[in-house]
């Protein structure tokens, strides 16, 4: 976009603050509030009003024309939020005909004025304190000694064995080389339907397989997966039953005897 | 007799690898707690009066021997030590945890009227503040405490030495004189 070209009227984005205007009141830098303090406090400062005595519902209006104006930080959105409508409640107070308000119940949430400025009076005095420590960060730090060889850990006295390194090679380079793949793509469906079919062929001959000698035979990884869910569906409807003695051992499944299936 | 425990405590200091609490440096030195307390004030005092290089720090109930602030700047340069600068929001929180201590996570939250999970996180990886133990309300939350890097890095020998906060009291007294008069 240049400026030779007509333009629509746009709607004014944040950055287009920074266009100079004039106007004594412009300022180029505008500070990014964190928070709703920071920005009430900001709005009081810059218009040189006394944080103890101003009536903070009198800067509602610049309150809730900052937030119209300049996104915030969605983090802390509801806070900002929380004090315009704390403001507004204010403002509106001040509007109404003085009436004597019946006293409020102990423990109310209504916005208390005294409570927000005593809120903005801590926040300033931290904020500043925040400040003066900034200044001050580093320029006369204070040094403890340097721990000395003797204060760190020691280190294992005991250096690993060599030929740790050398197992592990050893295994690493016993991995076969995966085979390579087909000249090309060939679809093949293996159902559990199918593997139970051989489970059960398998099972007419002896009456008692191991699984993994079942498994040993399968060509494919896609197979034995099959295979092995097709055993745990035959289990799982109990037409056989699957016993194993040892962790790792030998799965043998048998046929069941006829009377109990 | 006095004399050779103060002496006793800053040649033990200068040796130790760690701070040292009262009761450990007390136990040391075969003497009542009350005494050490005693010793360990004059001996900070007259490090600090006499201005040494070496000042004796104090944090919670512990003691270290560090290096005097005054010459703090020109020993950065020696150490070559370069701290990365802490951001405004850093330092307001770190500021609540400094005088308001211990203080949980929502008490910082309270004061400054944001979230502050990330830089509590980013105080405590710094380690500039540190879990003190929990404050006993429900859900037990976390309070927080500076720490002696805190210290260390803003040049204090003890919390005694951080600025009062403008006014607060003053302030917080003319408020009411406000309100009572409104």
């Amino acid at each position: 976009m240049t400026q030779a070209e007509p333009m629509e009227p746009v709607e004014v984005g944040e950055d287009a603050v920074a266009l100079p205007v004039g106007g004594a009141e412009f300022k180029l830098a505008l500070p990014v509030f964190e928070g709703p303090l920071q920005l009430l406090l900001h709005l009081i400062e810059s218009r040189e009003l006394d944080v103890l005595t101003v009536p903070l519902a009198e800067v509602a209006d610049a309150y809730v024309d900052h937030l119209t104006r300049h996104p915030v930080d969605t983090a802390n959105l509801s806070e900002f939020v929380a004090t315009a409508a704390q403001l507004i409640y204010l403002k509106s107070k001040r509007m109404l005909p003085a009436e004597p308000l019946p006293p409020l119940p102990t423990g109310s949430d209504e916005p208390d004025e005294e409570e927000l400025r005593r809120r903005l009076l801590e926040y300033r005095a931290l904020r500043d304190a925040a400040r003066a420590m900034g200044e001050w960060d580093g320029m006369t730090p204070v040094m403890r000694r340097e721990p000395r060889e003797s204060d760190l850990p020691e280190v294992p006295a005991e250096p690993l064995p060599a030929s740790i390194l050398a197992e592990a090679l050893a295994s690493l380079a016993a991995i076969p080389e995966p085979a390579p793949p087909p000249p090309e793509i060939v679809a093949r469906e293996i159902t559990i339907g199918q593997q139970i079919a051989v489970l059960r062929e398998a099972l007419s001959r002896g009456g008692r397989i191991v699984l993994q000698a079942i498994l040993e035979r399968c060509g494919s990884r896609t197979e034995r997966a099959v295979t092995f869910l097709a055993t745990l569906e035959l289990v799982r409807r109990r037409q056989v039953p699957a016993a194993k003695d040892e962790l790792f051992g030998p799965i043998v499944i048998e046929t069941l005897p006829e009377g109990s299936r | 007799m006095s004399a050779e425990v103060e002496v006793y405590f800053e040649a033990l200091l200068f040796i130790a690898e760690r701070p040292l609490s009262t009761a450990e440096l007390a136990e040391l030195a075969e003497v009542p707690r009350a005494q050490a307390e005693g010793e360990l004030a004059a001996l900070a005092e007259r490090l600090q009066e006499d201005g040494r290089g070496i000042r004796l720090q104090r944090n919670e109930d512990a003691w270290q021997l560090v290096t005097a602030p005054e010459v703090g700047a020109r020993l950065a340069a020696y150490a070559a030590r370069e701290e990365a600068r802490l951001t405004p929001a850093s330092l307001e929180a770190l500021a609540v945890v400094a005088y308001r201590q211990p203080c949980t996570r929502g008490d910082v939250e309270r004061v400054r009227g944001v979230d502050s999970d990330y830089v509590i996180r980013s105080l405590l990886h710094r380690r500039l503040i540190a879990e003190v133990g929990r404050r006993d309300t429900p859900g037990r939350p976390v309070l927080f405490g500076t720490t002696f890097m805190f210290l260390e890095r803003f040049g204090l020998t003890s919390l005694d030495d951080l600025p009062p906060l403008t006014s607060d009291a003053a302030q917080l007294a003319a408020l009411v004189d406000v309100a009572d008069g409104a």
